[in-house]
């Protein structure tokens, strides 16, 4: 039988085992947004690769066309490079309105709050993980390399994720208290995509300053390992490695510490 | 022997109530040459110092006016708002009924909202299939249960909160009013649900402002008034003589 104390001190020092009790409300909201999102569209859920595939052959037609890039593989490295930016901007814009969005239930019944924000990343992996299988698929036919250093790319992977865990975290949370976050961060995620060497190569950058802004991006480090891994087929540098690994603890260490101090009076707000 | 299954000691709540909050930039500079436009802080004392325990399947009505602080107490016990001081101990699981259709999403079906429902209570879905029979058929909604939700009606969507409820063995069942709202034939077997449960050991507090439903259903009451415990009594239920006033504590 379980027992729960409520009071404005009792940390809440409960474990993993609390939220694996709740492991199907987790995949029941991940379903329910995808049935709901997809509802009466004749494609579903191939609509997820919509956006990602125009992007591609767009920015494909505008650099190798209109400006000549000095990239070979070209579609490879804006594949790449496009997938993980979209990954990252769909799933930090639409984590600010997890919990608005979610009042009717925050406010009615109590179950671990994490497991909103935690269903708003799995359901945005889901949609992602088909764009990676077609990643998967044309690879070698885009001029990708099988090379040992590939099996290195979940772990790249997962840090990755870790690292936008923790900024969607901060951003459900902030999001209760200052209803202007989703319009900021829309418009940050226009600007943050030229910031990323997304479309480009660092070293057709001339401007030291540019340089030094785009190297001040955490997401640049994480470009560069996912850059390293699927499209020069080489090991990333340790200095990547690292400096993204930097990021991911700092990004997690913000997003918790906001969210376990937040949480608690969150129904409040809403 | 008896244990407790809801022990409040000393809970107090206190919302900060905010007149004109200022959401945007154009209030808020308004705000600066206009005073009726400013934001004012009001402390807005919900409860005051509750105290009451409730043993393993007795049964607890909150009595009290509209804004009494029957329903945020209900909040604290459910461990959705957090006492400003004080604690709640509960032990069991708790099944807060305390506006209708809790988890509900209008674009899914009935069915589907079963399970979603259900998982808010922190139930696996292989669990509620066993139970799914039972929670149709209490609900009467068979027929129905294929369609969206945005098709019920407000009697509809109450009859399939209570059937999940209901059917999901609450050891401490938190109504709030809802015995209050749909047809005199379900209300019946909602009451008698009740019952049944009851029998096997739950706990029920029960938000009423009526006093013959608590009188029915209840062992203890409490009363509220702005936010403090006026009156407290124990009612003894006899079969024979249902609903007889012990003298008031």
């Amino acid at each position: 039988m379980q027992t729960s104390t409520i009071a404005p001190s009792s940390a809440s020092a409960v474990g993993f085992a609390r939220y694996w009790q709740y492991r199907d409300l987790v995949r029941n909201l991940v379903t329910m947004n995808l049935k709901v999102r997809y509802q009466g569209a004749a494609l579903g859920f191939l609509w997820s690769l919509g956006n990602p595939l125009a992007l591609i052959a767009l920015y494909d037609i505008v650099f190798t066309h209109i400006f000549r890039t000095a990239l070979h593989n070209y579609v490879l490295y804006l594949v790449v490079g496009v997938l993980h930016y979209n990954l990252f901007a769909m799933t930090v814009t639409q984590s600010c309105e997890s919990l608005t969005g979610a009042s009717g239930l925050l406010q009615k019944i109590y179950f671990p709050r994490i497991l909103i924000p935690a269903a708003s990343l799995l359901f945005n992996l889901v949609l992602w993980a088909v764009a990676i299988f077609v990643l998967v698929a044309l690879y070698p036919f885009l001029g990708g390399v099988y090379h040992w250093g590939l099996l290195l790319y979940p772990f790249a992977l997962l840090l990755y994720i870790a690292f936008i865990w923790g900024l969607v975290l901060a951003m459900s949370v902030l999001q209760v208290e200052f209803r202007d976050l989703k319009h900021m961060v829309e418009i940050a995620m226009m600007f943050l995509f030229w910031l990323t060497p997304v479309v480009y190569d660092l070293t057709t950058i001339h401007s030291a300053l540019f340089k030094a802004i785009i190297g001040l991006n955490p997401l640049t480090q994480f470009f560069d390992l996912f850059h390293a891994l699927l499209y020069q087929g080489v090991l990333p540098q340790w200095s990547n490695v690292l400096a993204a690994g930097v990021w991911t603890l700092v990004s997690l260490a913000v997003g918790m510490t906001l969210f376990h101090r937040k949480a608690r009076m969150l129904v409040e707000e809403l | 022997m008896a244990q407790h299954a809801v022990i409040v000691e000393h809970v107090s709540k206190e919302f900060i109530l905010r007149h004109n909050r200022a959401m945007g930039l154009k209030t808020r500079f308004l705000a600066l040459f206009y005073k009726g436009k400013r934001e004012r802080r009001e402390h807005f004392q919900a409860l005051h110092d509750v105290s009451f325990t409730v043993e393993q399947g007795e049964a607890l009505g909150l009595l009290g006016h509209n804004g009494s602080g029957k329903s945020t107490l209900l909040q604290i016990i459910a461990g959705i708002l957090q006492p400003t001081a004080g604690r709640v101990v509960t032990h069991g699981r708790i099944a807060p009924l305390i506006q209708l259709g809790v988890g509900f999403s209008p674009e899914l079906t009935g069915m589907e909202n079963i399970f979603l429902n259900a998982s808010l209570y922190g139930f696996r879905n292989k669990d509620i299939k066993t139970r799914l029979k039972a929670i149709i058929e209490f609900s009467e909604l068979a027929h129905f249960i294929d369609t969206p939700l945005k098709n019920y009606s407000s009697g509809m969507q109450m009859r399939l909160g209570f059937s999940v409820a209901a059917h999901l063995d609450p050891d401490i069942l938190l109504a709030d009013e809802i015995l209050a709202v749909g047809d005199q034939a379900f209300q019946d077997k909602c009451h008698d649900k009740i019952a049944e449960l009851r029998r096997n050991g739950m706990t029920l507090i029960l938000v009423s402002h009526s006093r013959e439903q608590v009188n029915k259903f209840c062992d203890q009451f409490l009363r509220l008034e702005y936010g403090r415990v006026v009156e407290t009594g124990r009612l003894e239920q006899n079969p024979k003589e249902s609903a007889r006033w012990l003298t008031a504590l």
